[in-house]
């Protein structure tokens, strides 16, 4: 596996007295995050078990719009006063990779799993490592960069598109092997046609022309 | 009828044709387009295009559910810059 550790929440605030706590869940069904069993730190020295409070809804207050995650209200074994639940405040929560369930789909892959995948076009050709799977609704797509470029961030350390990255859809055309095991896909680029907006080639034959 | 039933959608006359050529084909290719404001008609159905957001051609694997839409609906303009799912799953299409 690319990478054994998934985080999957972080704790935020404390909750009243008692020691409860704010939970921020980043798994797609924000409940999820505590059917996977014990949650560790960044560290992985930690590790938590973790109880939703009122059956998973979310916290009244931090309900909105906007949010990114969904907050939640949790109590933490070990932790029963706000002082220790101070203390977890900005505590990232992993799981590890091996805790969750197969995809029923054979078709279906982990996010966590794509990424890092070594890409290989189909004579054999290094084409580089899969940095980021996108999904905006009309089917998932790779994006893969070449091997020696340096992942760029931004001034906030997020990480930018790669020079020279390219993106395939995730098709079985395009992406014909998938192999887990071994850390590798098989890419088919497929064969790209250029439709410019009608008009733009003959303003740029007229440009032309003008031109000295 | 309305008058926006009457006039039937709005779809840029270029990207029918080449849609026409690449079905015709029957190749594994991307159509790149810049036309985020043409309207998915049915005809497009199992074709990928690559529509253009600003910066770079995302490939937009045509459905029977996004008929009626807008190409640009699926090729954001802005970086998510949250969290993304640490479960999430993407079927290969």
């Amino acid at each position: 596996m690319p990478d054994a550790r998934i985080l999957v929440g972080a704790i935020g605030a404390a909750h009243g007295v008692r020691g409860l706590v704010k939970l921020i869940s980043f798994t797609e069904d924000p409940a999820a995050i505590v059917r996977y069993g014990e949650l560790s730190d960044a560290a992985g020295a930690r590790r938590f078990r973790v109880a939703l409070v009122g059956g998973g809804a979310p916290a009244a207050a931090a309900a909105g719009a906007g949010q990114r995650g969904a907050r939640l209200i949790a109590g933490i074994e070990g932790v029963a006063d706000r002082n220790a639940a101070e203390a977890l405040a900005g505590t990232e929560l992993y799981v590890d990779r091996a805790q969750l369930p197969r995809p029923a789909d054979p078709e279906d892959y982990y996010l966590a799993d794509l990424v890092g995948l070594a890409a290989f076009d189909t004579g054999g050709r290094a084409l580089g490592r899969v940095v980021a799977v996108h999904d905006y609704g009309a089917g998932a797509s790779l994006e893969i960069a070449p091997e020696q470029a340096a992942a760029p961030t931004s001034r906030r350390g997020k990480p930018r598109a790669a020079a020279g990255a390219m993106l395939v859809p995730f098709t079985r055309a395009a992406v014909p092997n998938v192999d887990l095991a071994s850390g590798r896909i098989t890419v088919d680029p497929p064969a790209e046609i250029e439709v410019p907006p009608e008009g733009h080639a003959a303003r740029a034959g007229m440009d032309a022309e003008a031109a000295p | 009828m309305t008058r926006s039933g009457w006039k039937g959608p709005f779809v840029d006359g270029y990207l029918l044709k080449k849609a026409e050529a690449a079905r015709a084909s029957g190749r594994n290719e991307i159509i790149k387009i810049w036309s985020r404001r043409s309207t998915i008609l049915p005809q497009f159905v199992g074709l990928t295009f690559g529509v253009y957001n600003g910066h770079k051609f995302l490939p937009v694997l045509v459905t029977e559910n996004m008929v009626g839409h807008k190409f640009g609906e699926f090729s954001p303009t802005r970086t998510f810059t949250g969290h993304q799912a640490g479960d999430k799953k993407v079927k290969r299409g």
